[in-house]
């Protein structure tokens, strides 16, 4: 072999039976694969787009990029959570161009003022009346569909959404082998005790893939692995079905320096005590939970190489009310989240070099990883 | 006089709107009815699909704002007020008396 020559690539039938393949480097920036998966993924799976208690009053709303649309997610005066389409039905304006914020009654387009009320409904235009036979109800906004769970508004832009059971909650059933497991921890009663957003510049799936392994935890995650020793072992807590991983035996809560943590939520069970558990629900969220928090990911991807990632720690309200101090607890997966994503844009910049062109290898401890392949495969064709 | 409906599909909080010579909107607050001309003096936008406020009503398009006791606008965008109007209540029905002057008072009506 000349210096400078390129070993043979890593083709999936010439593979030792340790390892297996990854994906293509050009599935982590190729526009038109983001396209397909955007259609086919994030316009046609549940997607997590807001927190309930961020939309607490008629008229609060948020906008959210989900695929390649803009959707309005506001809450009515019904109490319920509604969303559209963020497009009016006049010309096409784009509705609202806030990120977030909060309205009196209606939303208004600036262009020619065409009025929506938080239901959705077209309740008045110019000349409106002198056009009678436009159906008010036919010309609202395009609606979305709405679920709430955890806490969270879970929507989904197909005409005929999946199974919510079967797809979101199926997968954090199929992570803690039973669909009671999640119960005890009573996350749409918590409260929402900080917030920290990660601009990351690397394609989505890198993070979801990071996310799932934890054969870089001894590497990257010091303070994580004090915390959870079996974690050196370089099997993720999602390598298996029901695990949580346990707790180092000097280690009092999960904190930054092992130190005690906040108030227990009561419902954990005792077999859940001092343990992680970590779960991913495709495409776009990672739920942590311990004994006295949880830990909500919601993704946003933005682009093939661009992901907005907004963490939420929510703890009892009793907890955030009494104005404890969340630092410690916060700053381990602050930490983690900070080491991941670094690894995440350093594994970006590589994507479309020649090296990595057929992509590259899972070890054992990596293989499941194959299956998140393969469902984003079978989606994008 | 204009036929409007049975009192009880207007209860307190919500409007109707009838035809006269214009548009006319009739509306409830509290119990008490009151008539304006439908059409914002600003643009044209229904008064009726607008927002009670107290004794207001607040265009939907705009938000200039209509004392139903006076038809006068609160300050802009609109600068003319509109008609007020007389509403009856016979027998559980309302019907309203289409006035003839811009801007005149029309006098309050208690529901019998």
């Amino acid at each position: 072999m000349t210096t400078g020559e390129i070993a043979a690539s890593t083709e999936g039938e010439n593979l030792p039976e340790s390892l297996r393949e990854t994906l293509p480097g050009h599935y982590y920036t190729d526009p038109g694969i983001f396209r397909a998966e955007q259609a086919a993924i994030f316009e046609a799976q549940w997607f997590c787009a807001a927190y309930g208690d961020d939309l607490a009053r008629p008229g609060q709303f948020e906008t959210v990029q989900i695929g390649r649309e803009s959707v309005l997610v506001t809450r009515g005066r019904d109490g319920a959570v509604h969303a559209y389409l963020n497009v009016c039905r006049h010309r096409g304006a784009r509705l609202c161009t806030q990120e977030r914020g909060e309205v009196r009654r209606a939303f208004q387009c600036p262009y020619h003022a065409w009025t929506y009320s938080l239901d959705g409904k077209l309740v008045s235009a110019p000349n409106l009346t002198a056009m009678p036979d436009v159906d008010r109800a036919r010309f609202g906004l395009h609606r979305v569909h709405v679920r709430e769970w955890l806490g969270y508004v879970w929507l989904c832009l197909a005409e005929e959404p999946p199974s919510f059971e079967d797809t979101v909650i199926g997968d954090v059933t199929a992570r803690l082998g039973t669909p009671d497991a999640i119960v005890g921890y009573q996350v749409a009663d918590l409260k929402l005790g900080r917030r920290i957003e990660y601009d990351v510049k690397a394609n989505w799936k890198q993070i979801v893939e990071n996310f799932m392994e934890c054969y870089h935890c001894a590497t990257i995650h010091p303070e994580l692995t004090e915390v959870l020793p079996e974690f050196a072992d370089g099997l993720a807590a999602q390598y298996f079905v029901g695990h949580g991983a346990e707790f180092g035996e000097d280690v009092e809560g999960f904190t930054v320096d092992g130190s005690a943590g906040l108030e227990p939520i009561p419902g954990v069970s005792q077999d859940q005590d001092r343990r992680y558990y970590a779960i991913t629900v495709r495409p776009q969220v990672f739920i942590n939970l311990v004994p006295d928090h949880v830990i909500f990911h919601r993704m946003f991807p933005l682009s093939a190489d661009r992901t907005l990632v907004r963490c939420d720690w929510l703890y009892l309200p009793e907890v955030v009310d009494s104005g404890a101090d969340l630092d410690r607890s916060v700053e381990l997966f602050h930490r983690v989240n900070q080491q991941d994503f670094d690894a995440c844009e350093r594994c970006q910049l590589a994507m479309d070099s020649r090296s990595y062109r057929d992509g590259g290898v899972l070890v054992p401890s990596e293989h499941h990883i194959g299956e998140f392949h393969d469902w984003v495969r079978q989606r994008t064709g | 006089m204009i036929f409007v409906g049975e009192l009880s599909d207007l209860p307190p909080g919500e409007s109707a709107r009838v035809q006269g010579e214009v548009a006319i909107a009739v509306f409830n607050v509290d119990g008490e009815l009151y008539a304006i001309d439908d059409t914002c003096t600003h643009q044209d936008a229904s008064l009726s699909d607008g927002w009670l406020e107290g004794c207001a009503v607040e265009c939907p398009l705009h938000a200039a704002c209509f004392d139903l006791r006076t038809g006068r606008p609160s300050g802009p965008p609109a600068k003319k007020p509109v008609r007020t109007h007389e509403v009856l209540v016979q027998d559980g029905t309302v019907y309203v008396r289409e006035s003839a002057p811009v801007g005149a008072d029309a006098p309050v009506n208690e529901v019998v």
